[in-house]
């Protein structure tokens, strides 16, 4: 580490003296480091602690938590509840979803082709 | 903890405070802040500062535990990357560059007989005040060559230059710092 060069003597004496000893840690420092130590585990140790609860729910509380846990799951259950009932007892100003059912089923006796002619057609051949 | 030979490395220091071991965060500011203390101390040459600067540097360091890479880098070349960040950082706040050096206390041996402690104080202020008339690289080389003893290539990273830029920069600080000494060889009792 030294240099030869004697005119650098007393400075190798001078950084000698210098690496000896480092400073000591004021005790209010050392304090505030380890405070600060204490504050950051505690930090780790909540997201790991929460991270171990995630992991450990059953299957199908991770897929209630995906809509939004209960509450979401309890304000689909009951739209859908109310969709269903509207659907059976339609308030009168609405138009009723049976008949309008039945009205398509009978629609759908349209002759798309006109069968008596085919029909006459291949008599005459 | 004890200093034996089976005593744990920084890395798994770092890996026992991210799993909750409240003794690995004694140790490591035991082992790491004195360390940063010092050099930030003769770097910035303003205790003050430099005490700041140590304790954002071990925050920083708890908050890299738990993504710490083990074997990738020396924890204490990161230590030292981040001093220098953070007291090149400070300089540029402070518009009037350092602080005087009677701010900054010598460790000095309470052994010593009073003239004795005299001139060590003067040894300690001689050296500091030689250090703060190096550009600020000149003296972040020195420091971490000559004072805490680090290899080239480490300083090369801690500085992010190459290894013939610290050889450089370490060489030319170096006579410098003789040259700003030469004339209080006796005052220093070394005539």
């Amino acid at each position: 580490m030294a240099d030869k060069d004697t005119d650098f003597t007393e400075l190798d004496a001078l950084l000698d003296l210098a690496r000896q000893k480092e400073p000591d840690l004021p005790a209010g420092l050392e304090q505030s480091i380890l405070a600060d130590a204490a504050a950051v585990q505690a930090e780790l140790q909540q997201h790991s602690r929460a991270d171990a609860r995630s992991v450990s729910r059953p299957w199908w509380a991770q897929v209630l938590s995906l809509f939004g846990g209960a509450p979401a799951l309890g304000g689909l259950g009951v739209a859908c509840a109310a969709g269903v009932w509207v659907g059976l007892a339609p308030p009168a100003f609405l138009p009723d979803p049976l008949q309008m059912f039945e009205q398509v089923q009978s629609s759908s006796d349209v002759d798309l082709f006109d069968t008596h002619d085919v029909v006459a057609f291949l008599v005459e051949e | 903890m004890s200093h034996s030979q089976t005593a744990p490395t920084d890395d798994a220091l770092l890996v026992l405070f991210a799993n909750g071991d409240p003794l690995a965060a004694r140790e490591l500011t035991r082992r790491l802040a004195p360390r940063a203390l010092g050099v930030a101390t003769r770097v910035l040459g303003d205790r003050a500062e430099a005490e700041d600067i140590t304790q954002e540097v071990m925050m920083r360091l708890w908050r890299a535990a738990p993504e710490w890479q083990q074997g990738q880098a020396k924890v204490s070349t990161w230590l030292y990357r981040v001093v220098m960040n953070l007291c090149i950082d400070r300089k540029r706040r402070l518009k009037h560059g350092s602080v005087g050096i009677e701010d900054v206390p010598e460790p000095v041996d309470p052994a010593l007989s009073a003239a004795e402690k005299l001139q060590e104080h003067s040894r300690w202020d001689a050296l500091q005040a030689a250090l703060m008339t190096l550009s600020d690289r000149q003296r972040q080389a020195v420091v971490l060559r000559h004072i805490e003893e680090l290899s080239n290539p480490d300083i090369a990273r801690i500085m992010d230059i190459s290894v013939e830029a610290v050889e450089s920069l370490t060489a030319r600080g170096k006579r410098a710092l003789a040259k700003a000494l030469a004339g209080q060889r006796e005052e220093l009792g070394y005539g």
